[in-house]
């Protein structure tokens, strides 16, 4: 990772920690303008600029050259490429088709075929206009009713789908992901309910049971606290094989709608599964494959019915 | 459990084209741009990212997280010399063949002076393009994975396959390029 690392040359380093050798330098000095150097080096690049003009007279040319390279055009996406990309995937998708079936399709497609005629670049082409010819009306129109659901923004399209389960599907589904990105999935690490429930308790007031299932090949990291609808929640962390489950408890109100029996959802690309009890209502979410996130589910639920004294409530 | 037998691949497709909304679409503009540098020409561009978007989809129950432009323009870019190889082969670098042009050492600036930088900042965007269009193919995929599509040093030597000091010397020397063209072309007033 430390850009430092140059090649062959063989620089002792001074005491700022930086390369000797002028090139060098000037490499530090590109590093600095593109954001790539930790706060230290950056300290250590700044100082020697502002000891050698030269130095500084290289670092203005760069962030002048980067501001002309970002004022070149960038080539846009028209409307009848991305339906064309969109395509792609809505074509395997069986709803997605019967849904271009339907009659109000039809209608839909004249508007914009008449687009195509206003100085689309794509369209104009005669590479592209064979591309078109070959292309089943059916699967245009969906790539069109597609590109309108995108337009819209495709997390939007899947929170608007519905109800109020739907949406915070989605936020449980974004949640998950960015713990995926995150350096670490969970706030307090622990394989130890008596470690975990207590941290939640303390934050927030509630904990779910959190049984280990690492017997079952569902070993417990540790849980962190979700923030859902402005509404803060308890979540704990699974690790099954390479994948990560996390379940989110969202503690019961009472107008939420009881789910005794788990109901399979799927959002943003995830698996949800979804189930309430007494106390709490539960999405479990993952990339991993159907069976596996349902057994989850089997064995956690089975685990709480076995061992209630772990799942009260606060 | 309550999910039919068949509902299971219904939905593992629906959650395919659902990746492939989050994780291709929104950097369609960052691939063409790719493109249409590596090839030289908008229309190809759109060809190539079309191709490229197809293997995506293909590939897209790989896509492990990560920064999915990078991985997207990864493809793009090994679709547009596939496609450059196919289409122009006499107009083809051999990729694994820079050594030469990394040990090219850097041009002499003397001329160090900050009314260089002015005119640099000033220099009109046409003119820009025509000098990234110019630079020697390894310096230009490098210079524009990082100031156009805004990859990170380590994302873009992992996607060339070289060390990070060799995306850095290739920058430095791209952006050397530039700067003096730019800097020192318009010293006749306009």
């Amino acid at each position: 990772m430390s850009p430092r690392e140059n090649g062959p040359h063989e620089n002792r380093p001074r005491e700022d920690g930086l390369p000797q050798d002028p090139q060098d330098v000037k490499l530090m000095i590109h590093a600095l303008v593109d954001g790539e150097l930790d706060a230290a080096a950056a300290l250590a690049v700044e100082r020697r600029m502002a000891a050698d003009p030269e130095l500084a007279a290289e670092h203005a040319r760069l962030v002048a050259l980067r501001g002309a390279v970002a004022s070149v055009p960038r080539p846009t996406v028209s409307d009848a490429f991305l339906a064309r990309i969109a395509a792609i995937a809505a074509v395997k998708d069986p709803e997605d088709v019967e849904a271009a079936q339907g009659e109000h399709v039809k209608a839909e497609a004249q508007p914009s075929a008449r687009q195509q005629q206003q100085g689309n670049v794509v369209a104009m082409r005669p590479r592209a206009a064979r591309w078109f010819d070959s292309f089943d009306w059916r699967q245009m129109a969906a790539s069109i009713v597609l590109t309108a659901f995108l337009a819209s923004g495709a997390t939007q399209w899947l929170a608007t789908a519905d109800n109020g389960a739907e949406s915070f599907a989605v936020a449980v589904a974004n949640s998950h992901r960015r713990s995926l990105l995150a350096a670490t999935p969970v706030d307090i690490v622990s394989s130890d309910r008596h470690t975990v429930k207590p941290w939640l308790d303390g934050r927030i007031g509630v904990s779910p049971a959190a049984p280990d299932m690492a017997k079952d090949g569902y070993a417990l990291l540790g849980g962190r606290v979700e923030v859902i609808g402005d509404r803060p929640m308890p979540a704990l962390v699974y690790r099954h094989h390479e994948h990560l489950i996390t379940l989110v408890a969202a503690p019961r109100q009472n107008e939420a709608k009881s789910v005794p029996v788990a109901d399979d959802l799927s959002a943003g690309g995830f698996l949800l599964v979804h189930w309430t009890d007494d106390a709490f209502s539960y999405w479990a979410i993952s990339d991993a494959e159907r069976p596996a996130l349902d057994d989850f589910v089997a064995r956690f639920r089975a685990a709480i019915i076995a061992n209630p004294a772990a799942g009260s409530p606060g | 459990m309550a999910g039919a037998p068949d509902g299971g691949t219904v939905l593992s497709e629906k959650m395919l084209a659902a990746r492939f909304a989050e994780v291709v679409l929104p950097h369609l503009g960052d691939a063409l741009s790719l493109a249409c540098w590596l090839t030289g020409n908008t229309a190809d561009a759109e060809d190539v990212v079309q191709e490229a978007c197809l293997k995506a989809h293909a590939g897209i129950a790989g896509f492990a997280g990560g920064n999915p432009r990078a991985w997207l323009l990864t493809i793009v870019r090994n679709a547009s010399y596939t496609w450059m190889a196919k289409n122009r082969p006499r107009s083809v670098v051999a990729v694994g063949d820079l050594a030469d042009l990394d040990d090219v050492s850097p041009p002499p600036d003397n001329d160090a002076d900050s009314p260089e930088a002015a005119l640099i900042a000033k220099a009109n965007s046409a003119a820009v393009e025509a000098a990234i269009a110019r630079l020697p193919q390894a310096f230009r995929e490098t210079l524009v994975l990082r100031d156009i599509n805004g990859l990170s040093y380590r994302e873009i030597a992992a996607m060339l396959g070289v060390p990070q000091g060799t995306v850095m010397s290739r920058l430095a020397r791209a952006r050397g390029v530039l700067m003096t063209e730019l800097g020192g072309r318009h010293h006749e007033p306009a």
